[in-house]
């Protein structure tokens, strides 16, 4: 941390404790607050010059108010000291017209952290330092790495900063602060597609493609070529796509794509989920219910992680959580207050940094070895049912056949339910997606229902 | 602060409202502006303009002390519905803007608008099966709008919906006809035909609308419409976010595709003097693009009777809960979690958790059948673009799709 972050930190922080002092002083009984700072700057080139530059400096303070069994939640911007004063002083009688909530308490000391966050590595100083020149410097780059794309239509190039600090202070004796910055490259692109055959409508596709990775280090960023490179051999692959058909098969999905699908499989692993018997996870837990090819950890502690943090929003002290384990759903997210009202054990009410344990072999030797199915390389949109398990998910991506990656294919939709699929996994990759939170690598199933293109009954 | 200068945009914000903050916000913003110059106004003019949303008491003059009650009073008529329901979460959000937009000619506008939005989730029990669903119902208005029989035909719609699930099953995977029911089903317009037609994805050319203004894209029946001032929507506004009045823009007119929806840069872009305001921004956070505010097809010729007869195997898509579209392609997804499977011109059971998948160009040429039983979903929608959201509504009659792809499966 630079001593202006410091400076920055030392204020935050004293408005947290000043605002948990005031709630005590207005009758609460227990009060928690954290104030945050969030900077950014994002520059966004197209056709050769900045199309937009956005700013932005948002800060905030959150009380969480314990009032004679009652629990409130308060947000302000307007963090003047008169000002909090008075919202504060609202805030308190405010929450004595809710219902009372035995189960609502503040985090107990016990579970507070006792390391920094240094280990975590959260801050690159040099982000601080960017110039305006560096930042358009990287939009050139990245549009000079599709400008000569015969078919282009329009690129948006864009670069993205940022610096985040969070203070905490309880009135249970929580003191804690910690700074996080990022940078990101990210690239848009629209070909023009002649593909094969006019559509029926009269009009013309547009191919899309995009790339983008997000860091928190700016040594950990691709280069602005390898950005360009990806986003338009992911638009060129969409050319000419056409639907594909209705059938069964097997599924493989890409790293960026396999997010959808993990992330839709840990939705309901929470405790308020379960709580409110909107989760298919209980009947799950300590049983085979899932392939054995799958291990999911939470991992906050992780150095340089998207979503890394010494403490949860509650105060929780950060630690990994073991969430599958070789097939077993082993726990859920579970805060001091859903783990209080379904008598689950307390590990943390927020996600972090969730990792999909890798195999052994890459996507290309995964298709080689599949032979015929499905390739997704991105969703198209659907759902998931928390309750049930059952989700349908529209699909853009590639048939397989005779173990090469051949048309593309839209139109498609995979229906099942997340438990059976999740059940069917027979590989999982070795290549995971490194810039976002949620780390997958490439996943294989088997016997998944496609629809597409035909049906057994006759059409009107 | 926005900062336009062609079809250029510097933009900052600042929540921290010290002069020295405020002024490097400033300076952000106008670093896209180099070289250009402005004249400030002499003076700015203070106005208001519009009155669709009228409300007795403002929501921030509502105390819990009658918030409460209506809550519980909803949890009340939902745990008393049906035995099998065995959770209930009942969520009321109430919303009491304000803005205030000056502009560089002078317009100093202001527009206080109110909203609410009250969930209604239910989890229901039958022997080892358990089915989720949920409904909402949403306004520019106030806590008088949710009268006990507003409350009472919401209670009665979700425990029917949740209820169905434990005899509805998925239907055959494949392309079938597909019936939009009435109301809600405008999903399908909002994915299929209003988001390509936001006039910032035209004029860089993304859209796969871009080259067809005034060509035919539908049957002469078909009239879409997106219109901004309609009394109490939760996708009205007086003025939008950049203080151009709301009103009727017609995208699909007897077939032929008429206008895209306008901020002030497109317009610009596009030589328009005068246009209906769909400038539109979540907050001060963010800014401004084109947007839509109540998405909806007119009636038709036909009735929901004839549609349903004129079937031999196909579905009826009744509730959702959303949808997704690619600009460029035109391809979209939306969501049914509700709906009937229809035999031989009859409604015969019903069907669950089936996703929808479409081009919007072929889907608006293939609404073969459009009914006159228009409908306007009372529900709160939220539409998602660029990482910000806005309330919207949505509305329709019931209309035929002769041929859609249905993610069902075969067993």
């Amino acid at each position: 941390m630079s001593d202006h972050d410091t400076t920055a930190t030392d204020t935050l922080l004293k408005l947290a404790q000043q605002a948990v002092e005031m709630a005590r002083a207005a009758g609460a009984n227990d009060a928690w607050a954290t104030a945050v700072q969030d900077s950014s700057l994002s520059y966004a080139f197209r056709d050769g010059k900045p199309e937009t530059v956005s700013d932005s400096t948002k800060r905030g303070l959150e009380l969480k108010l314990y009032v004679d069994g009652r629990y409130g939640v308060y947000s302000t911007t307007d963090l003047r000291e008169a000002h909090l004063r008075d919202f504060i002083r609202e805030a308190v009688p405010l929450t004595r017209q809710l219902q009372a909530d035995p189960q609502r308490r503040i985090t107990p000391p016990a579970l507070f952290p006792t390391a920094s966050a240094a280990a975590l590595q959260l801050v690159d100083p040099r982000i601080a330092g960017l110039t305006r020149e560096q930042r358009l410097a990287w939009c050139r780059e990245l549009e000079a790495a599709v400008s000569g794309e015969p078919t282009l239509i329009s690129a948006t190039s864009s670069v993205e900063d940022g610096h985040k600090l969070v203070a905490d202070a309880s009135s249970n004796g929580f003191s804690g602060a910690y700074g996080k910055t990022s940078v990101g490259f990210f690239q848009q692109v629209s070909l023009r597609d002649r593909g094969p055959g006019g559509r029926e409508g009269g009009s013309e596709r547009r191919a899309e493609g995009d790339d983008g990775a997000a860091c928190l280090h700016l040594d950990d960023l691709p280069s602005t070529a390898r950005i360009g490179e990806q986003t338009l051999a992911r638009a060129r692959a969409r050319l000419g796509s056409r639907q594909g058909p209705t059938m069964k098969g097997t599924l493989v999905v890409e790293p960026r794509a396999a997010r959808r699908l993990v992330s839709d499989l840990l939705a309901p692993a929470t405790a308020g989920n379960i709580s409110q018997g909107q989760s298919f996870w209980p009947k799950l837990i300590d049983t085979q219910a899932l392939s054995d090819k799958l291990t999911i950890i939470d991992d906050p502690l992780r150095p340089r992680g998207l979503e890394s943090h010494p403490y949860d929003r509650e105060g929780i002290a950060a630690r990994p959580l073991t969430l599958i384990e070789r097939g077993v759903p082993k726990a859920v997210y579970a805060d001091t207050y859903y783990a209080a009202k379904t008598g689950l054990p307390v590990t943390t009410g927020d996600p972090s940094n969730q990792i999909v344990q890798p195999g052994e072999r890459a996507l290309a030797e995964i298709i080689r070895a599949v032979g015929d199915g499905v390739l997704v390389t991105a969703w198209a949109g659907g759902n998931a049912d928390p309750t049930t398990g059952a989700f349908s998910q529209g699909l853009n991506g590639h048939i397989i056949r005779g173990g090469e990656i051949a048309e593309p294919v839209i139109g498609m939709i995979v229906t099942g339910n997340l438990k059976t699929l999740f059940a069917s996994l027979v590989e999982v990759g070795n290549d995971p997606f490194l810039y976002t939170a949620l780390r997958t690598p490439t996943l294989v199933f088997e016997g998944v229902q496609f629809s597409g293109a035909g049906n057994s009954h006759p059409v009107a | 602060m926005r900062v336009v200068v062609g079809d250029q945009t510097g933009f900052a914000f600042t929540e921290d409202l010290t002069p020295a903050s405020m002024l490097q916000a400033a300076r952000t913003a106008a670093t896209i502006a180099s070289g250009a110059h402005a004249t400030l106004p002499a003076h700015f003019d203070p106005r208001r303009q519009g009155d669709l949303y009228p409300v007795k008491r403002p929501w921030s003059e509502i105390g819990l002390n009658e918030k409460l009650p209506l809550i519980q009073k909803v949890e009340s008529l939902l745990r008393a519905a049906d035995p099998a329901i065995d959770k209930v979460t009942v969520q009321l959000t109430d919303t009491d803007e304000r803005v205030l937009i000056a502009t560089l000619d002078g317009r100093l506008l202001a527009d206080r608008r109110p909203s609410a939005l009250l969930g209604l989730m239910v989890t229901a029990k039958r022997g080892d099966q358990t089915q989720s669903n949920m409904v909402s119902l949403g306004a520019r208005d106030g806590i008088d709008f949710y009268t006990d029989d507003r409350l009472k035909a919401q209670v009665d719609e979700v425990a029917a919906r949740t209820l169905v699930l434990f005899d509805a099953r998925r239907p055959p995977a494949g392309e079938m006809p597909v019936v939009l029911a009435a109301g809600a089903s405008s999903v399908l317009l909002h994915e299929a035909i209003g988001h390509g037609m936001e006039a910032d994805f035209n004029r860089i050319g993304t859209s796969i609308y871009s080259d067809m203004i005034g060509k035919p894209v539908a049957a002469p029946f078909v009239t879409v419409v997106d219109q901004g001032n309609l009394p109490h929507e939760l996708g009205t506004l007086n003025m939008d976010d950049e203080g151009n009045a709301t009103g009727r823009a017609v995208l699909v007119e007897k077939g032929i595709l008429k206008s895209y929806l306008h901020d002030n840069i497109s317009a610009r872009h596009y030589g328009i003097a005068q246009h209906v305001g769909s400038g539109r921004r979540e907050s001060y956070r963010y800014s401004i693009m084109p947007r839509m505010t109540t998405t909806f097809m007119e009636n038709g010729p036909h009735t929901r009777d004839e549609i349903v007869a004129s079937i031999q195997h196909g579905i009826i898509a009744e509730t959702f809960t959303g949808g997704q579209v690619a600009i460029g392609p035109g391809d979209f997804t939306f969501y049914v979690k509700n709906g009937w499977l229809v035999e031989n011109g009859k409604i015969t059971a019903p069907i669950k958790d089936v996703n929808l998948i479409g081009n919007g160009p072929e889907a608006l040429k293939r609404i073969t059948m459009v009914a006159d039983d228009f409908k306007l979903d009372p529900g709160g929608w939220v539409c998602g673009k660029n990482g910000q959201s806005v309330p919207v509504s949505i509305g329709m009659p019931s209309a035929l799709v002769s041929r859609m792809t249905v993610g069902g499966e075969n067993v």
